[in-house]
């Protein structure tokens, strides 16, 4: 505290850096961690894998006469842009949260860990915009695995299983357009749905200096997620547990699209992120280097 | 110090505001409202206006399915992960859609007014029906479309009910009479009371209630979420299959069925010989269960071969009687009873009356 007033006082010229340089250089930092590098191309064979396996399983079932799978997966079969949309929907079962945790824990605990979270206080730069940039790199790295998932699983879908249009669940089909618009959906949705666990990552992540707590924690939230709406006695609980709008993204290959479901995820997303960026500024704020 | 102060504003507010709005998103709609104040309305004339609705007006809802039967009653549409279980369209002239989510498929059935299709998201399959035949193919999925449900019920049970109005509500954010029914003092049921949600314009019912004795929730419950009137969008009723879907076709008459097809179809339904014993709340369903459902084992779906019998001993109570012995399987809402001789009888009444129905056979 007592640091940051003294930095403020000798260079009062330099009191803001431009915003701009901050971003970029959060994201050029971010995107060359190894870590990060390498766990974003392992995401982003995801749907490639998904697809091949698919793929195998439509061509042993041919044989047989049986359908592939029950559900999404069953549809995905010869009909390559839902490819996507299943790879996602698989995606954020575990490994699209555990990346948002990563970043998370890499954005505030890491650097406490590594000891450069005291000079990052030091710098000419207030304690939220601190945060601001922060979550920035973590939202925007997100997005960016969200999409590249959507983009292999686009072009691996329709190399491998083919189809023109999107058969939806709903036993219609969509034309190309329209289909890539409920990619893109699908991006936004669960890109939001992971900003909003990254948000309570990060808030456990400015409380804490071991990046792995805050994984764990942040694993153990979509665990016990997962456990207590899976309890029928506590079906009351549902409407507030993040996991709730998860397993409600595969309602975007419907047709017509059942908008209540989906918005309704976004704000209980919306809430969260609240609720976490909050408690990341507030110990921010009295942090005290 | 300041710097503290601000943090716990920062927290609290941030925390306060997300908390606020997760239980927002948490309460059912209306919940809490005043009802609302609607001209009186005496029961008989509701129920008059109620029956004489017969045309649906262009509309669109979300209904939802709720149960709390007791034991687990398979066929019943599931509720989704959203709480949606089905999503009804009309336009008001004989067109409809109705999307039935079961778990992670998804059943439509499209009526464009000639054709019905029905499409099943679990194997890709597209029945095609020309008109005619749809009425009782659909019958199944009457449970979806509350309005049906609940009309042919007050229909059915209006003469051995007291019914009465228990005043105003509110049922997907529309304003409804409260119309109850209860059994007749005579009546020898399982069941207290059936409410049934009527819209104060349109004269549909959006909601039924069924509430068995000793229970505050209600046993089944089907009923509207989201209800608007309006012109639909027409491409809603229109329906082409998908590439690489199913699709087999059936006319009226098309299919010829075999002649020991029917036989088989006949045996059975000799061998079963149902009837009903009473009326209104007390109708009890007797019949024969076949033997060799009893004895054999049979394929039952996709999950291989049950044995009844055994499913009788699992669920069942073993009790004895006039009627010899057997197995009772009692539900908040109703009970069965299949005696070891192969007899049955089903109905929304306690133990004691399925004896004396089997008594009277």
């Amino acid at each position: 505290m007592t640091a940051m007033t003294l930095g403020e006082i000798q260079r009062p010229d330099a009191r803001r850096a431009p915003l701009g340089r901050l971003l970029r250089s959060e994201l050029r930092m971010v995107l060359r961690r190894p870590r990060t590098l390498i766990l974003v191309g392992l995401l982003a064979l995801v749907p490639v894998i998904a697809g091949i396996g698919i793929w195998i399983a439509a061509d042993a079932s041919a044989n047989s006469g049986n359908s592939v799978d029950e559900g999404l997966a069953g549809l995905v079969d010869g009909n390559g842009l839902l490819l996507p949309v299943f790879a996602l929907v698989i995606g954020l079962n575990m490994l699209l949260p555990l990346t948002g945790a990563m970043l998370a824990a890499d954005a505030l605990a890491g650097e406490a860990a590594s000891g450069t979270m005291r000079t990052l206080l030091l710098a000419p730069v207030s304690r939220s915009r601190l945060l601001a940039v922060k979550a920035f790199g973590v939202a925007t790295v997100t997005l960016f695995v969200v999409a590249l998932m959507a983009f292999t699983g686009t072009i691996a879908g329709v190399i491998l299983l083919g189809g023109d249009g999107m058969m939806t669940m709903s036993g219609t089909t969509l034309p190309l357009g329209e289909a890539l618009g409920r990619i893109l959906l699908t991006v936004l949705l669960v890109t939001v749905q992971v900003w909003a666990l990254a948000a309570v990552a990060l808030a456990v992540s400015a409380w804490t200096e071991h990046p792995l707590i805050v994984v764990v924690v942040a694993l153990g939230v979509v665990i016990l997620s997962g456990v207590l709406s899976a309890i029928p006695a506590l079906d009351w609980l549902d409407p507030v547990l993040m996991t709730t709008s998860w397993m409600g993204i595969p309602e975007v290959i419907r047709d017509p699209l059942p908008t209540g479901t989906l918005t309704e995820g976004v704000l209980r997303a919306a809430c969260y992120i609240v609720i976490g960026y909050s408690l990341a500024l507030s110990r921010m704020l009295s942090r005290d280097g | 110090m300041d710097r503290k102060r601000t943090a716990l504003t920062v927290a609290a507010a941030g925390t306060a505001t997300g908390v606020v709005g997760l239980i927002l998103l948490a309460t059912p709609a209306g919940a809490g409202e005043q009802p609302p104040a609607l001209p009186e309305i005496s029961p008989e004339a509701l129920v008059e206006s109620v029956i004489k609705t017969e045309k649906i007006p262009a509309m669109s809802g979300a209904v939802e399915f709720t149960s709390d039967l007791g034991i687990p009653v398979p066929g019943l549409p599931q509720a989704g992960s959203g709480g949606e279980a089905a999503h009804v369209y009309t336009d008001g002239e004989g067109r409809a859609r109705v999307s039935i989510s079961q778990g992670g498929s998804e059943r439509t059935i499209v009526h464009d007014g000639t054709t019905t299709w029905m499409w099943n998201s679990a194997d890709r399959s597209v029945q095609k029906m020309v008109s005619g035949e749809h009425e009782k193919k659909t019958a199944e999925h009457k449970l979806a479309d509350p309005a049906t449900a609940a009309r042919e019920f007050i229909g059915l049970m209006g003469k051995d009910s007291t019914i009465t109005v228990d005043g105003t509500a509110r049922v997907a954010d529309r304003p409804v009479y409260q119309l109850v029914l209860t059994p007749k003092p005579t009546e020898r049921t399982l069941l207290r009371e059936v409410r049934v949600a009527v819209d104060s314009e349109t004269r549909l019912p959006l909601r039924l209630e069924v509430l068995a004795n000793g229970q505050a929730e209600p046993a089944l419950r089907i009923g509207f979420t989201d209800f608007e009137t309006g012109a639909q969008d027409a491409s809603l009723f229109t329906y082409t299959p998908p590439a690489g879907a199913k699709v087999t076709e059936s006319k009226p008459g098309d299919h010829k069925p075999s002649e020991a097809e029917l036989k088989e179809k006949q045996n059975l339904f000799e061998s079963i010989d149902g009837k009903t014993v009473g009326e209104g709340w007390d109708t009890v369903l007797v019949g024969k269960v076949p033997a060799e459902l009893l004895t054999g084992e049979v394929k039952s779906g996709e999950r291989g071969t049950t044995d009844p019998s055994r499913l009788l001993k699992q669920f069942g109570k073993e009790v004895s009687g006039p009627f010899g012995t057997g197995y009772v399987i009692s539900s908040k809402v109703g009970t069965l009873l299949v005696t070891a001789d192969g007899r049955a009888a089903l109905g929304a009444v306690p133990q004691q009356v399925l004896v004396d129905a089997l008594g009277a056979k």
